[in-house]
C-alpha cells in the first residue's frame, strides 16, 4: 500500500508541474521577457520571489514559461519517437527472420552512436528553432522503444490467443492492432515515460550548450546557459531554481516509471 | 584464438564506424560553401588556383559522391582530417592535443564508477530487504535524475566561488606547468560530477542482478552443501557481472554524451568541448574530425568491455553466442 501512496505523490507532483507550466501565462507575475535594467541581478525578495536575471527579468515568470517550452519540446519529440519506435519494432518483431535480423543489427549499430553527437551534427547544419529541436530529439530517441516493442511482439506472437486468431483467419491488421499492440501498451507506456525524461534531459543539455532552443525563447536549459556565467558573480538563484524544476520533473517521471514497471516483464526487456 | 563471438563484435564495431563516417561525410556535403575552401581551412581569398586544384584532386571533389566518399575516407584513415577553418591548423594536430585530457577524464571517472558501483551493488544486493537495499534504489533514482551540468554549476558555486578551493574551469593552469597537483585540482570537479550522477544507476543494476542470482537454485544447493558464504558471494558476483558489463556497454554512448556537456561546462580541453566549439563556430572540418574520433573512442571502449566479458564468461569462450 505504501508504494501506491508514493505513486500518487509523484503523479500529483508531476501534474502540478504540468499545470503550473501550461497556465504559465496566467500565473506568471511578470511578462517573462520584460527587462528592467534597474533591477538587474536582484536576489529573491517579496516582489521577485525567485529574483531577477542579468537583464532584470523575473526568474519565476521565466521559470514557468520556460517549463512550458521544455515540456512542449519533450512531449512532441516523445510522440514522434513513439510512432517511429512502434512501427520499426513492430515490423521487426512481427515479420521476424531476415528482416528482423537486418533491422536489429542496424538498430544495435545506431544505439552505439551517442545521440547527442547526431543532434549536434544536424544542429550545426540547419540550426533549427524550437520545433526543429523537437524533431531531432524525436528522430534520435526511438531506438529503445523499437527494441521493447519488438520483444513484446515476439513474446505475444507465440501466445495461444494470437495463434488462434491466426487460425480463424483474422485480418493481419486486426491482429497487429487488437492483439499485439494493445497488449504491449503497458510496456510501451513505461518506456515512453523514461523516454520523456530522456527528452527533457536532451533539450536542457543542448540549450545549456547554447546550441538548442534559440536564446530569445526561455526554456529551462536556456536559463541554465546564462546561469553558468551568473554563478561566477554569486547570483545563485538564477541557476538553482531551473535545475530544481528539471530535477523534480525527472525524479517524478522516474519514480512513476519504476512503480509501473512489472518485475516479471523487466527481465525480458533488460 | 579469437572466438566467433569476438569476431562478430569486431564486425559490429566496423559497421558503427562506417555509419559515423557517413554522418561525418554528410556534414561535408551539407555544409554551406565550397568543400575545397573548407578543407583548405584558411581565408578563401588566399586559396591559390594550384592549391585548390590539389585539394580537389586529393578529395575527388569533381567526381561523383561515392568516389568523393571513398577519397575522403582514404584520407581520413591515413590520419589526414583536413584543416580547421577557424584555427587554420591541421585537425589531427588539434585533436591529438586534446585527446589525453578526454582519455584522462574518461578513465578516472570510469574507474571510480566501476569500483564504487561494484562495492555498493554487492553490499546492497547481498542484503535483500535491508536498509542498504532500499537506500540504494532511492539513491540511484535520485542521482540519475540530476542533470550533470546543473550539479556542476552548483559545485562551481560552492567550491570555486564561495570557498575558492578549486578552479572553476580549464584543464590546467594558464602557463600549463602546474604539474600533477594542478591537474588533479582541475580534474576533481568534472570527474566527481560524472561519478555522482552515474555511480547509482550502475550499482543498482548490479544489485538487481545479484538479487536474481542469489535466488537461483544453484546458490541454494551450494548453501545447503555448506559452501562458505565467501565463495558463494564470489560466484554470485561473477555471474551477475555479465549482465552488469552488458549494461555498461549499452550505456557507454550516453556516458560519452554526458561527458561532452560536462567538458563544456568546466572548459575541460577535451574532444567533447572541441565538438561543441566546432558546432558553435561552424568549423566543419574540425567537427567531422572530432566526430570520427569520438566514434573510434566509443567503439574501442565497447570492444574492451567485450573482451572483459569474454574473459569472465566461460560460455563465450566455449564458442557460444549471447
Amino acid at each position: 500500500m505504501k508504494s501506491r501512496k508514493t505513486l500518487w505523490f509523484w503523479c500529483c507532483l508531476l501534474g502540478l508541474i504540468v499545470f503550473l507550466t501550461v497556465f504559465s501565462s496566467l500565473l506568471a507575475p511578470f511578462s517573462p521577457n520584460k527587462m528592467n535594467m534597474e533591477e538587474v541581478y536582484s536576489a529573491p525578495s517579496s516582489e521577485h520571489w525567485l529574483g531577477t536575471d542579468h537583464l532584470g527579468r523575473d526568474v519565476l515568470s521565466r521559470l514557468l514559461e520556460g517549463g512550458k517550452v521544455t515540456l512542449a519540446v519533450a512531449s512532441s519529440s516523445v510522440i514522434l519517437s513513439l510512432v517511429i519506435g512502434v512501427v520499426y519494432g513492430g515490423i521487426s518483431g512481427y515479420f521476424g527472420g531476415v528482416i528482423d535480423t537486418v533491422m536489429m543489427r542496424l538498430l544495435e549499430a545506431l544505439i552505439t552512436i551517442p545521440s547527442l553527437i547526431i543532434i549536434l551534427v544536424f544542429q550545426a547544419i540547419i540550426q533549427g528553432g524550437m520545433w526543429g529541436m523537437a524533431l531531432l530529439i524525436g528522430l534520435t530517441g526511438w531506438l529503445v522503444t523499437a527494441r521493447i516493442v519488438r520483444s513484446e511482439f515476439i513474446r505475444l506472437k507465440e501466445e495461444e490467443f494470437v495463434k488462434m486468431a491466426n487460425m480463424f483467419g483474422t485480418p493481419v491488421w486486426k491482429i497487429l492492432w487488437g492483439h499485439l499492440l494493445r497488449n504491449s501498451i503497458p510496456a510501451i507506456f513505461v518506456v515512453t515515460l523514461f523516454n520523456f525524461a530522456g527528452a527533457i534531459f536532451m533539450e536542457v543539455s543542448l540549450s545549456f550548450l547554447g546550441i538548442g532552443i534559440p536564446p530569445a525563447i526561455p526554456s529551462w536549459g536556456n536559463m541554465l546557459y546564462y546561469a553558468q556565467n551568473d554563478i561566477l558573480i554569486g547570483a545563485w538563484w538564477i541557476a538553482l531554481f531551473p535545475g530544481i524544476m528539471i530535477f523534480l520533473t525527472i525524479l517524478a517521471i522516474n519514480f512513476i516509471g519504476e512503480a509501473w514497471k512489472n518485475p516479471e516483464r523487466r527481465r525480458v526487456n533488460d | 584464438m579469437i572466438s566467433k563471438w569476438v569476431g562478430k563484435r569486431m564486425v559490429m564495431g566496423i559497421v558503427v564506424l562506417f555509419i559515423v563516417s557517413f554522418l561525418s561525410f554528410f556534414i561535408m556535403q551539407a555544409a554551406p560553401g565550397d568543400p575545397a575552401t573548407a578543407f583548405y581551412g584558411g581565408n578563401a581569398q588566399t586559396l591559390t588556383a594550384a592549391e585548390k586544384e590539389r585539394i580537389t584532386r586529393a578529395y575527388a571533389l569533381d567526381r561523383p559522391v561515392a568516389e568523393q566518399y571513398l577519397a575522403w575516407l582514404g584520407e581520413t584513415v591515413k590520419g589526414n582530417l583536413g584543416t580547421s577553418s577557424k584555427e587554420g591548423r591541421p585537425v589531427s594536430e588539434i585533436i591529438m592535443e586534446r585527446l589525453p585530457n578526454t582519455l584522462l577524464l574518461f578513465s578516472v571517472t570510469m574507474f571510480f564508477i566501476v569500483i564504487g558501483s561494484i562495492w555498493l551493488g554487492t553490499v546492497a544486493g547481498m542484503r535483500a530487504g535491508s536498509i542498504w537495499d532500499k537506500g540504494l534504489s532511492t539513491f540511484s533514482i535520485a542521482t540519475s535524475s540530476i542533470p550533470a551540468f546543473w550539479l556542476g554549476i552548483l559545485f562551481i558555486y560552492f567550491f570555486a566561488v564561495t570557498l575558492g578551493v578549486l578552479p572553476s574551469s580549464g584543464s590546467s593552469d594558464v602557463d600549463g606547468n602546474g604539474g600533477v597537483v594542478d591537474k588533479v585540482r582541475h580534474l576533481i570537479m568534472p570527474a566527481s560530477v560524472l561519478i555522482v550522477t552515474h555511480v547509482g544507476i550502475y550499482a543498482r543494476f548490479l544489485q538487481e542482478s545479484i538479487k536474481i542470482e542469489n535466488s537461483q537454485y544453484y546458490v541454494k544447493v551450494a548453501r545447503a552443501n555448506g559452501v562458505t558464504e565467501r565463495s558463494i558471494r564470489k560466484g554470485i558476483v561473477r555471474n551477475a557481472s555479465i549482465p552488469y558489463l552488458n549494461y555498461i556497454a549499452i550505456t557507454i554512448p550516453s556516458f560519452f554524451g554526458g561527458s561532452i556537456i560536462v567538458e563544456s561546462l568546466f572548459a575541460w580541453a577535451g574532444i567533447g568541448q572541441l565538438t561543441v566549439k566546432a558546432v558553435a563556430t561552424k568549423d566543419f572540418p574540425l567537427l567531422m574530425g572530432s566526430i570520427m574520433v569520438t566514434g573510434v573512442l566509443v567503439v574501442v571502449t565497447l570492444f574492451i568491455v567485450d573482451l572483459i566479458m569474454y574473459a569472465i564468461d566461460p560460455k563465450l569462450r566455449k564458442g557460444g553466442v549471447r
